[in-house]
């Protein structure tokens, strides 16, 4: 996988371009602001992308902005946007374009290897990674009668599973059951919050991470 | 006709100047009847009740004379607080009650006598036009306003005369009614001095709830990063020092250690996280106010929808007390009201900020019960601002919040 990078501190870009050099992810270009970025996707048209939120000029929320705008030019070109902070309107902006392909992951994340690469290889096979801080800011502050309340709490661990962007396989190993019970979940769910459950893989967590935005 | 649109203003500010002065009257006639009442003492306990009604009538004279003027009338009374007789002190003493009691006097009469030139003026002044067409028609002639009988030819314009004074007259009704809104303005405005004194008090009270607030709030913040995010990193610290001392006994332990403290060390971040949203949320400087605020709405749980005039950038703390108080007021819908709908409104002028939260639920939101709404209240006071909760029964429940912000 060749993925670009942009981090504006050093010390994050360089353990950033280590940690995914070690785990066998090529960094063609490791960049710190949006101008080289934009350039570096046009030029090198890596796999995946890999960008912070805050960045120069003005440190507020150019990484974004660019990672929106890079999706405008190349559709589908998946993106994992890292952060110091989750603000779920963010996630809702990267998601807007119901392709796929997205990533949204506090920074500290990273930290563990494993979970990290395979959260930004989903990314770029296309399926999605959001943070479960992002899931769970979702899941509060809904109204008393909203159907989430008919879920059991098996069901909404499953379901935060499944809005993260996790396949049944790692949710069944997540809560150490098996597949066929984490498929049975994920009918009940659907059936209480009257989603269409003919949809299949990343089309099914957008469905369901559409829901919980709205 | 643009020329007499003036004068059909000035009638209608006169018409209704008349319902007030009525009003005044009745209300002279309960205040005597109250002062009566207290020489024996058993009127007291009515004296502030009174004049809070004068008080409220004179209020929709303000407004009325103030929107004629297009210069809002400002008022500033002493609150009558505590016991029965502090009360009647505050309220008998306060200077703006004497204007009050001043104006009542002579707009009682004047309001009445010029809200009748107003209707009677007009009416008049045809009948007169039209005294030499139809005077030969009554027997014994018309009896005009100015107390001759026209009953001959020679008499006649006379009352035509009388007509076009009464006409003329008529015409000037925007004087009398400036007039008016001006006596208006002059006696209820208060007088000079006093606000800028009450204006003092109340800074002094709110710059000393300020300092307060924010006091507490440094050492809610201190707190929170000592037992938190602090410890935190002391353990880090810790747990890898043990790690290096362990790792040529037992290598496999000291990873487990170093293992621990990443964990410790991704607690103690979003302790901080926590900490610094609660000091500014990100957000705010990444996106402004209005940015923020959108997606508070965006995320209430009860549709919502945002109107939001170009604000700009204000004072951080502003902006930062402006968003803790739209969200504390969404949570508070969202919670309690079991709303259809909500609505968020932000505006602002050079120096004040203004935010309009609305809902469509049940309503009876109580001041005096809900935390939510008392810590708006603290909020918007830290800054010398005002909040305003309006929630009957059965909604709408509305909130009103001013701030200050000198920009």
């Amino acid at each position: 996988m060749r993925v670009v990078i942009v981090e504006d501190d050093v010390l994050l870009r360089e353990g950033l371009t280590l940690l995914l050099g070690n785990a066998g992810i090529e960094v063609v270009a490791a960049v710190d602001n949006t101008t080289e970025f934009l350039a570096a996707i046009a030029g090198m048209r890596p796999d995946a992308v890999v960008t912070d939120v805050r960045l120069p000029p003005t440190f507020t929320d150019e990484g974004l902005r660019a990672a929106v705008e890079a999706r405008r030019v190349h559709p589908g070109l998946p993106v994992l946007v890292l952060s110091a902070y989750v603000e779920n309107s963010y996630a809702a902006e990267l998601l807007a374009d119901g392709v796929g392909g997205v990533g949204y992951l506090l920074k500290e994340r990273v930290g563990k290897v494993e979970r990290f690469v395979d959260a930004l290889t989903r990314v770029a096979e296309g399926g999605t990674a959001m943070d479960p801080e992002v899931i769970s800011q979702l899941l509060v502050r809904r109204k008393p009668d909203d159907p989430l309340a008919t879920l059991t709490a098996r069901e909404r661990e499953v379901l935060a599973l499944m809005a993260e962007g996790h396949n049944n396989a790692t949710i069944a190993d997540t809560l150490v059951v098996s597949e066929g019970a984490v498929l049975k979940h994920i009918r009940n769910i659907f059936t209480k919050l009257s989603l269409p459950n003919d949809e299949g893989g990343h089309r099914r967590v957008l469905a369901v991470l559409a829901y919980l935005n709205a | 006709m643009t020329r007499l649109a003036p004068v059909w203003t000035a009638a209608r500010y006169l018409l209704v100047g008349a319902g007030t002065a009525l009003l005044s009257l009745l209300a002279l006639t309960g205040i005597f009847l109250v002062a009566g009442l207290s020489l024996i003492s058993i009127g007291l306990p009515a004296v502030p009740e009174a004049l809070r009604l004068v008080r409220r009538l004179v209020d929709v004279e303000r407004g009325r004379a103030g929107a004629f003027l297009g210069t809002p009338i400002p008022a500033a009374y002493r609150l009558p607080d505590g016991p029965v007789l502090t009360q009647v002190r505050t309220v008998l003493t306060d200077p703006a009650t004497r204007r009050d009691l001043v104006w009542l006097l002579v707009h009682g009469p004047v309001g009445l006598l010029l809200g009748t030139l107003a209707v009677a003026l007009p009416i008049s002044a045809v009948n007169h036009l039209f005294i030499p067409v139809y005077w030969w028609l009554v027997p014994g002639g018309v009896q005009t306003s100015l107390g001759f009988v026209v009953d001959s030819w020679s008499t006649a314009p006379l009352a035509v005369a009388i007509g076009v004074f009464y006409g003329l007259l008529w015409l000037q009704l925007p004087r009398f009614a400036r007039w008016q809104a001006r006596f208006a303005q002059r006696m209820l405005s208060p007088a000079e001095g006093v606000s800028l004194v009450d204006r003092v008090a109340e800074l002094t009270a709110s710059r000393a709830g300020a300092l307060e607030a924010h006091g507490a709030e440094l050492r809610r913040i201190e707190r929170d990063l000592h037992d938190g995010a602090q410890a935190r990193i002391a353990a880090v610290v810790m747990q890898l020092g043990i790690a290096d001392q362990m790792r040529a006994r037992d290598p496999e332990a000291a990873f487990d250690l170093v293992r621990k403290a990443q964990d410790t060390a991704i607690d103690a971040l979003a302790e901080l996280r926590d900490v610094v949203r609660s000091i500014y949320p990100p957000v705010l400087s990444d996106r402004g106010l209005d940015g923020a605020v959108s997606a508070l709405a965006a995320r209430c749980p009860v549709p919502c929808t945002l109107e939001v005039a170009p604000i700009g950038r204000r004072p951080a703390a502003i902006e930062a007390a402006a968003y803790f108080i739209v969200a504390e007021a969404l949570t508070n819908i969202t919670k309690h009201s079991a709303a259809e709908h909500a609505s968020v409104r932000l505006e602002a002028t050079d120096d004040k900020l203004f935010i309009t939260v609305r809902d469509d639920g049940r309503g009876g939101a109580d001041g005096n019960l809900g935390t939510g709404i008392v810590g708006i209240q603290r909020r918007a006071d830290a800054f010398d601002g005002h909040a305003e909760l309006s929630s009957p029964l059965g909604g709408p429940t509305v909130l009103r919040v001013e701030l200050p912000c000198g920009s």
